[in-house]
């Protein structure tokens, strides 16, 4: 049988007991949080001042000069656009595109379980085995999208310039084309996401009352818009949070696309040269600690940033009912 | 305000009939309830008269025109909801203000900003604001406008929910059991509250409830409704008092009707083998049942009718309710005495029960009225 000193237990307050407890119960998640979190994130906001390279005995402090070159090289200056191209095409399209699928599915009966397994699909599957049948279709003579596309030649579509152009030069290099390669990577990021998006906006979709459908009927909510209005978009505010929030932080730790296709250095002419991979290119290939220290703190720094924004913008117009 | 009539609804749900061909009636300004135990399809019923359900067959006319195939978006009907279905995102006031936008505002003029400098919109929503603010003093809300759903009471949501079918003029108002979410207390209020509304407006009403007593306090006439069919749509004092089916009878009334075994022998009727002064011709089936309400027994010393013993007392202050076995407990009739009565029913004291004739009713054995022969057997001076 346990014993119990009564007499301490009696001595202390019960406020301060159940703080002593508190704390005590925090510590293991508190101590693992600071361990695994806030240590290397300071380690490396640290190191973004140093020119450290794995290996060497010592480093040299080089105040802002890393974060200065990442203002002032123009191979940075292209990170930037194509991270930023990426996050602002693929949010809001594969968002959109997740809450329209998932009405649709929701309105169906069945068959809808048939469609959310063939949406949900890619996003189970490896991204990196994926890139690969990706690369095969988009390649520029034997794939299937240039093929598909020619047959367009010599009927009425050869109206439309970009097959006009594209039966007399060739049909575009995709993954090989400046122009395209950040736009591919963006395709396939959509494709990739909005299932996901899909399947919260499914789960937050079954939360509305079905009566409040009715009422907005009776109401004079004659169209489906009006009703979606007045119902499905207020119902899914909260949803919509969690789902802007987590494309937004997938779509800049968007690397193992471009892993995939340009293994040697971010698409044509540096066009898909997102933060990820500069981070990956920069840290882990040529072991340069230092620059990749402060790729990674910007990275941060835009995650939070954007996160914050979010929250601050949603808690006063959301409503969690 | 309309008149509205149904004619043969019947209504499916796959091979599940739920509406054998109702048929109802109801004129302007009337207050109709439809009651019945839960399942018989009342409620599918209002949604067919809302337009939220289309009927299998049959046909809604509003005000003479035939709106079977109209949206509900475009009856101009109101309906409560039992789960009041506020827009929970809205204030009382926009939840308010919800029907009247929708048909008074284009779509460019209930766009958020912009829509407030599109022409007329400003004596639009002028408009509108001051007839929110009516329907809200009326139910005396005006000091929630500025609230969410989430933060009133059941019975504040039950308001605004009314606030929001009564902020336009439509063709009816229907409910679908307001009342069953509040608490006891605020229920009987609110009842009264609402039947004050209907003599107000002077609209038609059509309400729906399992709950008898609310059907009996508030309607001008109730549709008794039971496995998808009216079995009898009657003033209150009528469906009580003079039901045309045994199971009206014992859905209607509180503590229930007592049902007695009566058969024909010749042409006298006997009453667990005991002779009753009725008489009636062969056409009488041999096996009926007879319907006796709690207050038509009374304590009789003198030639009783029936006798048995106090199984069990109630006593509710005003008026005193006994249950008394009949023939060594098989069956129990329920009586209704005065609270001077009571030292005569201590438990298991042994009464003697007399009934009123004209209070009495005959039900053959599926449950029909037999007013022929409560005539034959001079029971009631008229014949239905």
């Amino acid at each position: 049988m346990a014993v119990i000193d009564t007499r301490a237990v009696a001595h202390a307050k019960p406020e301060t007991r159940q703080a002593r407890t508190a704390w005590g119960l925090t510590a293991p998640a508190l101590a693992l949080m600071v361990l695994i979190l806030l240590v290397p994130v300071f380690v490396a906001g640290v190191l973004s001042f140093s020119n450290y390279s794995l290996g060497n005995p010592g480093f040299d402090w080089v105040g802002a000069q890393n974060y200065e070159r990442l203002f002032t090289r123009s191979t940075y200056e292209k990170m930037f656009i194509a991270t930023f191209t990426y996050v602002v095409t693929v949010v809001p399209i594969s968002v959109g595109l997740g809450l329209g699928a998932a009405m649709l599915v929701h309105s169906l009966g069945r068959i809808g379980d048939i469609y959310k397994t063939i949406y949900f699909l890619p996003v189970m599957a490896t991204l990196l085995a994926m890139a690969i049948a990706w690369e095969f279709m988009l390649h520029p003579t034997i794939g299937m999208v240039n093929r598909t596309l020619a047959m367009a030649c010599g009927t009425w579509a050869e109206a439309i310039s970009f097959f006009k152009s594209g039966c007399a030069d060739g049909f575009p290099l995709w993954l090989g084309d400046r122009d395209y390669a950040i736009w591919v990577v963006c395709f396939i990021g959509i494709w990739q996401g909005f299932g996901f998006n899909m399947v919260l906006y499914l789960a937050g979709l079954t939360s509305v009352h079905r009566e409040l459908y009715h009422a907005a009927e009776v109401d004079g909510a004659k169209s489906a818009w009006e009703r979606f209005r007045l119902v499905t978009w207020p119902a899914l505010g909260p949803t919509t949070v969690f789902v802007v929030t987590i494309s937004c932080i997938r779509a800049f730790q968007v690397f193992d696309t471009i892993e995939a296709f340009w293994p040697q250095g971010g698409g044509p002419n540096k066009s898909a040269y997102v933060m990820m991979f500069a981070i990956f290119e920069k840290g882990v290939q040529q072991n340069l600690i230092g620059i990749g220290s402060a790729i990674t703190m910007l990275f941060l720094i835009f995650v939070m940033f954007l996160t914050l924004i979010q929250r601050w913008l949603v808690e006063r117009r959301v409503h969690y009912g | 305000m309309a008149q509205l009539s149904i004619t043969s609804i019947t209504k499916r749900f796959g091979e599940t009939p739920v509406l054998k061909g109702v048929s109802l009636d109801v004129a302007n300004g009337e207050f109709v309830s439809l009651v019945g135990p839960s399942g018989c399809g009342k409620s599918t019923l209002l949604r067919i008269i809302a337009g939220l359900e289309a009927p299998t067959t049959g046909s809604v006319t509003l005000g003479g025109v035939d709106v079977t195939a109209t949206r509900a978006a475009d009856r101009n009907l109101s309906m409560v909801f039992q789960s009041y279905a506020l827009y929970p995102h809205l204030s009382v006031g926009e939840n308010i203000a919800v029907p009247l936008r929708m048909r008074e505002l284009t779509g460019l003029q209930r766009l958020p900003v912009v829509g407030g400098l599109m022409p007329g919109a400003k004596a639009r929503r002028q408009r509108i604001a001051s007839q929110v603010s009516r329907a809200a003093e009326m139910l005396e809300i005006g000091a929630l406008l500025d609230r969410k759903p989430g933060q009133l009471s059941g019975g504040q949501r039950q308001r605004v929910a009314l606030g929001r079918a009564l902020v336009r003029n439509p063709a009816a108002f229907l409910l679908d059991e307001p009342l069953s979410n509040l608490d006891a207390k605020l229920r009987v209020q609110t009842r009264a509250e609402i039947a004050e509304l209907h003599r107000t407006l002077g609209a038609t009403f059509i309400y729906v409830t399992h709950d008898q007593v609310e059907a009996m306090t508030m309607s001008d006439r109730i549709a008794v409704m039971m496995g998808g069919e009216i079995l009898q749509c009657a003033a209150p004092d009528i469906i009580y008092e003079d039901p045309d089916d045994i199971r009206v009878a014992e859905f209607i009334g509180s503590p229930k009707i007592n049902i007695l075994p009566l058969e024909r022998s010749g042409t006298g009727l006997y009453l667990f083998g005991r002779s009753l002064e009725w008489r009636v011709t062969n056409a009488a089936p041999e096996v009926m049942q007879l319907g006796l309400r709690p207050e038509a027994l009374h304590l009789t010393q003198h030639a009783p009718r029936l006798t048995g013993r106090v199984a069990h007392f109630e006593n509710l202050g005003s008026e005193v309710f006994a249950q008394i076995a009949l023939n060594d407990d098989a069956l129990r009739v329920t009586l209704r005495a005065t609270p001077a009565q009571r030292q005569m029913l201590g438990l298991g004291a042994e009464v003697g029960l007399g009934f009123d004739t004209q209070a009495a009713m005959v039900f053959d054995p599926d449950g029909k009225r037999l007013r022929k022969v409560e005539a034959m057997a001079g029971m009631t001076s008229e014949v239905a």
